[in-house]
């Protein structure tokens, strides 16, 4: 079985535990104490993975620790249509996004640290970074919606989407709104109505869509 | 101020079954259309603990808070509150409501009491909403051809020809918004880069 090495309320990590779950892949999932422990800085960990981030896959003797390669890896594995079309001109617009979503990261992600776990850094570049990275996505989706396109690459949601959706979903966790990026909202929620879409915390299923909660 | 209709969005990018934010000359707004398609627009504080309601869903005709989701139906009144199932909630728990109107694809708001219909914007069709962090002088400074004040309309070079846009002003707390609006026969996504463009220079000249 795949073993995930993993944090809850990393987005990296939870877009490696979305993309399984929509592709009914089942991992053993191995909790590392991110916060407060840091034990992704440990000399131990360090053999797994020298770079010390999350998440890490293990598989056999394949060791992964970048998240979009482990997105690869699972659809490749367990559904090929989400590896997206299969022209030339798809496949390296999925690549773009795979990249890009390392752009998400680098900011929104980065200026969510800064507020939830008290990472120092410059909040203010991060999230002007975010900004200005919220406004390509936007740009490139509100592109697709003219010619009635709802995902970032072909006609189905593929591994594009979710690479770039965590860390979209979680912006206003590092202080940056998605109010001014209606075609980012429409996109997230789409996200969060797929067949067999799990949660995190911060990340819902659309509200709508699950029961009224009985109060006794 | 006299009070008149502002744009706070277009119309495609509020399906039935969505809340997002808007604003009406500094009011926060939570606008919304419900499962059958009725628009409305409501002020963006939760009458509990104040939480903002464009941050909840809408289940049917009704907005839910996502705090602790009391439910708001028409008009504003509090329908339910989970806590309390059995209660009746008091008429007096009410959010405050604003005209919400919807016309040449665009939605536009105003006290409630607002008489007379929004400015017509014919001969347009909606493109897309951008927020910029300049100034509307910075706007009218980098495109001359754009005329007006609550709307800039003008011929503008899109893809090396001259097209009708028509920019529908929007001043937020947090800056400003413009909904565009381009000619028929524009290519949209060349029309989209013209906007892309428009916001670039005049945010770029700010930053001069
Ligand atoms: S703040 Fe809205 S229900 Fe409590």
């Amino acid at each position: 079985m795949i073993q995930l090495y993993d944090y809850v309320l990393s987005a990296s990590c939870y877009k490696v535990r979305l993309m399984a779950a929509l592709v009914g892949v089942k991992m053993d999932l191995e909790a590392v104490d991110f916060h407060p422990g840091r034990a992704h800085k440990s000399v131990e960990f360090a053999q797994l993975n020298p770079a010390g981030t999350l998440p890490v896959m293990v598989d056999g003797d394949m060791i992964l620790t970048e998240s979009t390669a482990m997105l690869v890896y699972l659809a490749k594995r367990a559904g090929p249509q989400w590896l997206g079309p299969d022209d030339a001109k798809s496949a390296a617009q999925v690549q773009q996004w795979l990249a890009f979503s390392g752009r998400l990261a680098a900011s929104l992600g980065m200026a969510r640290l800064h507020d939830m776990l008290l990472y120092k850094g410059d909040i203010d570049a991060w999230r002007a970074q975010g900004h200005a990275a919220l406004r390509e996505l936007e740009a490139a989706l509100t592109e697709r919606r003219f010619a009635g396109g709802e995902w970032l690459v072909g006609d189905t949601p593929s591994i594009a989407d979710i690479a770039c959706f965590p860390n979209a979903a979680l912006s206003q966790d590092g202080g940056v709104s998605l109010d001014a990026y209606p075609s980012v909202r429409l996109w997230t929620r789409r996200i969060r109505a797929l067949d067999r879409f799990i949660e995190m915390p911060g990340i819902h299923r659309l509200h709508e869509l699950s029961p009224t909660p009985k109060v006794a | 101020m006299t009070p008149r209709w502002t744009a706070t969005g277009l119309s495609q990018d509020l399906p039935k079954g969505v809340v997002m934010a808007g604003h009406w000359q500094g009011h926060d707004l939570a606008v919304w259309r419900s499962a059958t398609g009725r628009l409305q627009a409501w002020n963006d504080r939760c009458p509990h603990r104040g939480m903002r309601l464009s941050h909840g869903f809408v289940r049917g005709e009704t907005l839910a808070c996502i705090y602790h989701g009391w439910v708001y139906g028409a008009e504003g009144g509090c329908k339910h509150i989970p806590a309390h199932p059995a209660l009746t909630p008091p008429a007096t728990i009410t959010v405050t409501a604003f005209a919400c109107v919807e016309q040449d694809g665009v939605i536009w708001v105003a006290p409630a009491d607002m008489a007379g219909s929004p400015p017509a914007v014919s001969g347009v069709q909606p493109l897309r909403s951008v927020s910029l962090t300049c100034d509307l002088a910075a706007v009218l400074a980098v495109e001359p051809a754009l005329l007006g004040q609550d709307i800039l309309r003008g011929t503008v070079q899109i893809d090396g020809q001259g097209h009708d846009v028509c920019l529908l002003v929007q001043n937020n707390p947090a800056g400003l918004t413009l909904h565009a609006l381009c000619g028929v026969r524009a290519n949209k996504v060349a029309a989209s880069h013209w906007v892309e463009n428009l916001r670039r220079r005049a945010e770029m000249k700010v930053a001069a």
